[in-house]
C-alpha cells in the first residue's frame, strides 16, 4: 500500500508537543494523527494508517522511539513510511543509533516551525505530493 | 570515553533564552531575579544518568506554569493535567540540553512533575541556579550533580 500523502503520525507522549507539531504540520497542509507512545503509533500503521512521515520522540513511556523506528524497518509493508526523529536527544552516538535503524531525518528539540518545514522539504515530503 | 563537562550559570542562561524564545515564541524576556519571590508553585524535574549524573529542576509560580501551558497548547484554559504535561515537557527539553553540554553517554528520563518544592537527595549538590522573572512572575532553573555511588 502506498503512503498516503495527507497524514503525519505524530508520536510523542507529551500533549503539549503533540499539539504544536500538530500546528505545524496543519500549517504545511496536512492532517495530524496523534500517538502517545510507539506502541500506539504501531496500533494505527497495524490498523491500516500509511502516514506519508512520522514524528518521533525518542523517550516515551510503554514504547520508546527507537524501538518504534526498528519494528518499522523491519516490517517490509511500512518501508516507504518516512521517519524523521523530534527528540531532546542530542548526543552523536543516539543520532547515528536512530539513523542506523532508519530514521531518515533527527530534530533537537526546541526547535522552530520553519526547522520543521526545512526538514520536510529536504525530504521531499509535500501536502499531496510524494516525491 | 569523552570528556566530561559541568554545564555553567552561563550555559544554563543561553539555554533558557533559547528555549523561551523559540519554543514558547515568549516577546517578554526571562529577566535577572533575587531568589526572594520563589513561591514554588509547580516543580519539574529530569535525570540523567550515565557518564555524567545530574538533576535538572525548573519550579516556578503557578501563573507561570498555566503561562507556559497556555502558550504550547494555544488554549485560554487549561486544566492541572495540561500544566503537568506542559511542564513535563518543558523540563525535558532544557534537560536534554543540559545533557547535550556534559558530553559522554547519558541518558534522560521521563519527567516528573508535583506541586510545590521537590525535595533534593542528599547525594546531590547544586551546580547552578538561575533565578529569574518572567511575565513578573519567579522562574528558577536548578542543576544539580549527583554523586556517583
Amino acid at each position: 500500500m502506498e503512503p498516503d500523502p495527507m497524514h503525519v503520525l505524530i508520536i510523542d507522549d507529551s500533549r503539549a508537543m503533540r499539539s504544536i507539531l500538530r500546528r505545524i504540520v496543519t500549517d504545511l497542509g496536512f492532517t495530524a494523527v496523534e500517538a502517545a507512545n510507539g506502541q500506539e503509533a504501531l496500533d494505527h500503521l497495524e490498523a491500516g494508517l500509511r502516514p506519508e512521515l512520522c514524528t518521533i520522540d525518542w523517550n516515551m513511556p510503554v514504547m520508546d522511539g527507537y524501538t518504534f523506528v526498528s519494528r518499522v524497518r523491519s516490517t517490509p509493508e511500512w518501508r516507504d513510511i518516512t521517519l524523521m526523529m523530534v527528540t531532546t536527544e542530542s548526543e552523536h552516538g543516539q543520532i547515528v543509533k536512530a539513523l542506523a535503524a532508519g530514521a531518515h531525518e533527527y530534530v533537537i528539540k526546541p526547535f522552530t516551525p520553519d526547522a520543521i518545514a526545512d526538514k520536510f522539504e529536504l525530504l521531499g515530503v509535500r501536502a499531496g505530493v510524494v516525491a | 570515553m569523552s570528556t566530561l563537562t559541568e554545564p555553567t550559570l552561563s550555559d544554563l542562561l543561553a539555554i533558557l533564552d533559547e528555549v523561551w524564545g523559540s519554543f514558547l515564541s515568549s516577546p517578554e524576556p526571562l529577566l535577572p531575579a533575587s531568589d526572594d519571590g520563589m513561591n514554588h508553585g509547580t516543580s519539574a524535574a529530569v535525570t540523567i544518568t550515565g557518564d555524567w549524573r545530574g538533576i535538572v529542576v525548573v519550579e516556578t509560580s503557578r501563573p507561570v506554569a498555566e503561562e507556559v501551558t497556555r502558550r504550547m497548547l494555544m488554549l485560554d484554559a487549561v486544566t492541572p493535567d495540561d500544566v503537568a504535561d506542559a511542564m513535563g515537557e518543558l523540563v525535558n527539553i532544557v534537560g536534554g540540553q543540559v545533557k547535550s553540554l556534559t558530553g559522554g553517554q547519558s541518558t534522560l528520563s521521563l519527567p516528573i512533575v508535583a506541586s510545590g518544592h521537590l525535595v533534593q537527595p542528599s547525594e546531590a549538590r547544586e551546580l547552578c541556579r538561575a533565578d529569574l522573572v518572567w511575565i513578573g512572575e519567579p522562574v528558577r532553573v536548578t542543576v544539580l550533580s549527583v554523586r556517583t555511588p
